[in-house]
Formats: C-alpha cells, structure tokens, sequence
C-alpha cells in the first residue's frame, strides 16, 4: 500500500481531470457514478472524447468491449496464482487494474511459494481499494470545479516510472527481460504505424512475446 | 449519456474483469508457465504506451527524463529504488528545462 501511495496521487490528478472534464457531459450524479461502478481511466477518458466527438450508444459500448479486453489477459495472469474460491475472486475482480496487477504480481513474486497467492490476493484488494478511492475522490474535486491541472505533467510522468518498476520487479528470468525489450518495440511500432490500435497494443504485444520458446 | 448505458458499461467492464479470474479453472502447468512470462513484457509495453501520446508522439522532456532515471535504477529490481531514480530524473529534466 505504501509503494502504491505516489500511484494514488497520481491517478488522484487524472481522477479530477476526468470529474472537470466529465461534468459536461454527464451531469454531476453520473459522472460520480461512473468513477464508483466503472473505475476504469483508459475508458472513462474514451468515453468523454466519443460522447465529445458526438458518438451513440453503439461506438460506447464496442469501445468498452475493445478497450476492456485487456482484461482477460490480465485477470489470467493472475488466476494462476489465486488459491482462494470464487466469491472472494469475485470480489477481488473489480479492483483488477493495470497498476493492481503490476502491484499484485510483485508482491506474488516477492512471497515465498507457499505465501504467493495470499500475497498477491491481498496485494490486489489493498492496492485497489487504495487507487478506487484516490479515483473517486479525484473526480469529486474534478467535479466541485478542482481540477489539479497543475499536477498534470509530473502524474504523467509517474506512470512509466511505475511500469519500468513494475516491469524490473516482474522480471525473474534473464529470457524476460528479452521478452520485455521485445514488447516494448513491438509497443512502439504498433503506436507508431496503426495508431488506432495503441490502447491495445501492450497487451497483444505482452501476450506475443510470451508465446514462443523456453525460459532462461 | 443515460444511466442503462452508464450501467451496461460497469457490467461490461467488471464481467471483463471477472471472466478469467472468477471462471476459469486454474490454468495447467504448461499454460501458467506462459503466463509468467506476460507481466514482465506487459508492464515494458505499458511503459512505452504511457510515452507515446495519443498523436503517437513523445512524451516532454521531463517525462523523458524521468523515464531515464527509473531505467537506471531497474538492476535494483525496486519499484522504490526506481520511483527514486525517476523523480530524480524528472527534478534534473525540469532544471534543465
């Protein structure tokens, strides 16, 4: 919890960004709706800029669709490593995050094998609850007219900082750091040449490289 | 935007979340060895993404410097060690500005 507290902070500053931004649209009791049932930035963003760029309901919900799936990957990694039953997945499930998942995974790969899926369940509620809560309190500034517009540059500049962290704790073989180099060019040309497809791109890419060969 | 709409995208998002974690079986030896290799590769991919901006242009100098800091500090193999390296590297980049 206390390595995801600058994570909190930023996404506490993207929170208010998307409450001043949201408001327009949606009205204050949606807007505070959508940070407590979606929770999810990538698509809370998407959603003004499509309803900004006068979408309908059926670009909204095949952007969900699209950009969620990143999910099942996700979620994937992770139930390898879940020992307890399915209510209490159920629950941890809402809090499965990009961040969330990073935190989890290296608290996993910190705990001694018997300890890893407690570790890592607990890591995921802990660090979730942290960044659903730095979220909605971020939009509810953003809302009342706050927004840390300010802070802008130096939260951006927070997230690759945490992915390279995360990426450097989630490393366990030299053959991921190969991997990872590999994704992250994959990453880039994908951005670079099909820009359209540049929310999807970690994920395919992450999955691309994990496929083929052997650890070493 | 109505509030069916706002409902069916939390659904589509937390059964996204929920589908693999919730229902599927715990995954053979074969295919969790697979998937200990995706978080390294996804968190260096997330990284890049977080750079290139929606114009799929890079990110400013400060982030650029940041990015850098926390690059040199991953043989520690700590998210803190390279949260250090990286507002290091943000401080140096807006000085240099």
């Amino acid at each position: 919890v206390v390595l995801a507290l600058p994570a909190a902070a930023a996404v506490a500053v993207f929170g208010s960004l998307y409450g001043a931004a949201a408001r327009g649209f949606f009205g204050v009791p949606l807007t505070l709706a959508s940070s407590l049932l979606v929770y999810s930035g990538a698509l809370q963003f998407a959603l003004v800029a499509l309803l900004g760029a006068g979408a309908t309901i059926l670009p909204l919900l095949l952007t969900a669709v699209v950009l969620n799936l990143r999910h099942l990957v996700l979620g994937a990694a992770l139930r390898a490593r879940f020992e307890s039953g399915p209510l209490w997945r159920a629950l941890l499930a809402f809090f499965l995050a990009d961040e969330t998942f990073g935190f989890a995974i290296a608290a996993g790969n910190a705990a001694s094998p018997p300890a890893v899926g407690a570790a890592t369940e607990r890591t995921l509620l802990y660090s979730g609850l942290t960044l659903y809560v730095a979220w909605f309190v971020g939009t509810i500034v953003g809302v009342l007219g706050g927004g840390l517009a300010a802070a802008e540059g130096l939260a951006g500049a927070l997230f690759p900082v945490l992915f390279i962290g995360l990426a450097s704790m989630a490393v366990l073989r030299r053959s991921h750091v190969v991997r990872a180099l590999a994704a992250a060019l994959l990453t880039a040309a994908v951005a670079l040449l099909l820009p359209d497809l540049r929310l999807l791109a970690p994920v395919v890419a992450g999955v691309v490289v994990a496929l083929p060969g052997r650890d070493g | 935007m109505s509030a069916l709409v706002l409902a069916t995208l939390a659904l589509i998002t937390y059964a996204s979340r929920a589908a693999a974690v919730v229902l599927l079986p715990r995954p053979s030896a074969r295919f969790e060895t697979i998937l200990s290799r995706i978080p390294a590769p996804i968190f260096a991919s997330l990284a890049t993404a977080t750079l290139l901006s929606d114009a799929s242009a890079l990110a400013g100098g400060p982030t650029l410097w940041a990015t850098a800091g926390a690059l040199l500090a991953t043989p520690a193999r700590s998210l803190l060690a390279c949260l250090i390296g990286g507002a290091a590297g943000y401080a140096l980049g807006a000085l240099l500005g």
